[in-house]
């Protein structure tokens, strides 16, 4: 299905941006002026050490904080504060424990003033899309962690968000899970044509599932090489190409520890 | 977390492994029970001043088919009752909206944590002057103690609600007002509960306070009327009566309050 309507949705633009958190000496920057632009219905992954500012980054993207300099823009306009237009996934879930997984995606559905049965009936395919049906009744305390995640995908993309932002959030599965969620969210993902923008420490990971990778550094935080990938989906960690297989030796170069310069 | 593993059972102390969750009470009281006997049988303690058991139970029967017991008993309970029903509304209404808005934080916040030590009987004799000797001055000094308590831990509740749940909530685009119904006021429940419990607790610890302020009939009342005619025997079963009550009470709320927020336990 091509839709293009998708084509002119979702572009997010970092210009310039620095964000800066108060130290024992005065504001001290997390990111240094990072440019990006994440192209509409685009799938870009960050990596980089812990620390070096990827959350830091994803949560001014997200309305959490606000940046020092520059500034974060979707589909043009300024972000000044977390809006349903951009998604956002957390590696906590982040799921309401005292809603059940349709009374967490319902909670999604309510800004569109749909009524009752329309919310449920959407609810319920929306869980349906993520594996869970049968399931919907249950608590989150009562689900995995995989369905907890599950969860929390289906909740974000019932708000049907043009822009969505991933930090680490399969980052507390087992390896196994975590293979069976990149071809949940692959799969999720076409189907709502949204831009995102991805956050992992794990290297096979953003190279099932990028077009593009960003590859950050800290002291202070900044981007230090990127890479597009053209490999055709879907992809498995198992079937590297050698185009990727020589992107993953040089991200993990750049990750090892005495690659970086001295901080 | 997977919830259909099965629970292991919790870890306990060696000497209390064996005794399994119904009977513990049972044994507890027994154990106590018996060395009250032993203590009374053997003669170590004046009879008058310590009463033994049995003389307790027929000091109990006595008051029993006397009638005073079950009338004392439900005044009591209907002061703790209505005195507790007052001071957890109004302090469920302060903690909301001293937890959530800087205003009232800024203006009622510390006033309240001033207030904080003043005990319950302290303010009986303020009690006795602006409400007389009635039913009021019992409701206000019951009121009072619930108050704070519920206020204090539904303001902590309110206020240490994880950032993540309003970030989520906020990038789910909903509004103010749903944040506060459906994100922040369950997110606080668990404290809101555990305050509520303690406020019952609180409810029947300051019943007797409540009752020095001049009252004909209450438990706080049958224990004045039996230190006078100097009946430890009766004020051992008052005692007593007044323990079960607030124990049965507390159960009930427990778990009233463990169904409300039964997703804490997960
Ligand atoms: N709220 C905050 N206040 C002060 N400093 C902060 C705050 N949040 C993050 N920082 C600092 O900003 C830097 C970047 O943090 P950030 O959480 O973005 O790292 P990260 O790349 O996401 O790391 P990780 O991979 O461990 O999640 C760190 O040095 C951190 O100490
Ligand atoms: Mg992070």
């Amino acid at each position: 299905m091509m839709a293009h309507a998708a084509d002119t949705r979702g572009r997010v633009e970092f210009r310039a941006v620095e964000i800066a958190f108060d130290g024992r000496r005065g504001p001290t920057p997390a990111v240094t002026r990072t440019t990006l632009t994440l192209e509409p219905g685009t799938f870009t992954a960050i990596i980089g050490p812990s620390g070096c500012g990827k959350s830091t980054l994803l949560n001014a993207a997200a309305g959490f904080i606000a940046p020092a300099h520059g500034e974060i823009l979707v589909d043009g306009a300024p972000v000044r504060g977390p809006d349903p237009e951009i998604g956002v996934i957390f590696q906590q879930y982040a799921l309401f424990p005292w809603l059940t997984a349709l009374g967490n995606v319902d909670f999604a559905l309510r800004r569109f003033g749909f009524s009752r049965a329309e919310r449920r009936q959407k609810a319920m395919a929306a869980l349906a899309e993520v594996g869970l049906r049968g399931q919907e009744k249950k608590f989150p305390g009562q689900l995995s962690g995989g369905m907890k995640q599950r969860v929390a995908i289906a909740r974000t993309f019932a708000g049907r968000p043009k822009a969505l932002l991933m930090d680490e959030p399969f980052g507390a599965l087992d390896a196994q899970t975590r293979g069976s969620m990149h071809d949940l969210l692959s799969g999720v993902w076409r189907a709502h044509l949204a831009t995102v923008l991805f956050i992992t420490h794990d290297v096979d990971e953003a190279l099932v599932l990028a077009d593009r990778i960003h590859v950050m550094s800290s002291g202070p935080g900044r981007i230090v090489e990127s890479f597009e990938l053209s490999a055709a989906r879907p992809r498995s960690a198992a079937r590297f190409d050698a185009a990727q297989l020589a992107m993953r030796a040089r991200i993990l170069d750049l990750l090892r520890p005495a690659a970086e310069p001295a901080a | 977390m997977t919830a259909s593993a099965p629970r292991r059972p919790p870890l306990r102390p060696a000497l209390g492994r064996s005794l399994s969750g119904p009977l513990r009470p049972v044994v507890s009281l027994g154990f106590v029970l018996a060395i009250w006997s032993a203590v009374s049988l053997a003669g170590l303690v004046n009879e008058a001043l310590f009463p033994a058991p049995w003389t307790v139970v027929s000091a109990f029967i006595e008051m029993a088919r006397q009638g005073v017991l079950w009338e004392d008993l439900r005044v009591s309970l209907g002061r703790a009752a209505i005195g507790f029903f007052i001071g957890a509304g109004l302090g469920v209404a302060a903690g909301l909206a001293t937890g959530r808005t800087q205003l009232f934080r800024m203006l009622l916040g510390p006033f309240l944590s001033l207030m904080r030590p003043i005990p319950a009987i302290a303010l009986v004799p303020v009690a006795i002057v602006w409400f007389g000797i009635g039913e009021e001055s019992k409701y206000f000094v019951i009121a009072y103690t619930v108050f704070l308590t519920v206020w204090f831990n539904t303001h902590h509740g309110m206020e240490y609600v994880p950032e993540i749940y309003i970030r989520a909530s906020r990038s789910l685009g909903a509004s103010r007002l749903r944040e506060f119904l459906v994100v922040v006021i369950p997110a606080a429940a668990p404290h809101i509960a555990a305050g509520i419990r303690l406020g019952v607790a609180l409810a029947l610890l300051s019943l007797v306070a409540a009752e020095l302020t001049g009252a004909s009939s209450g438990i706080g009342y049958r224990l004045q009327e039996a230190r006078q005619y100097v009946r430890t025997d009766r004020m051992f079963a008052l005692l007593i009566v007044l323990g079960a009550a607030g124990a049965l009470v507390d159960q009930a709320v427990h778990r009233i309050c463990r169904r409300l927020v039964h997703w804490e336990q997960a």
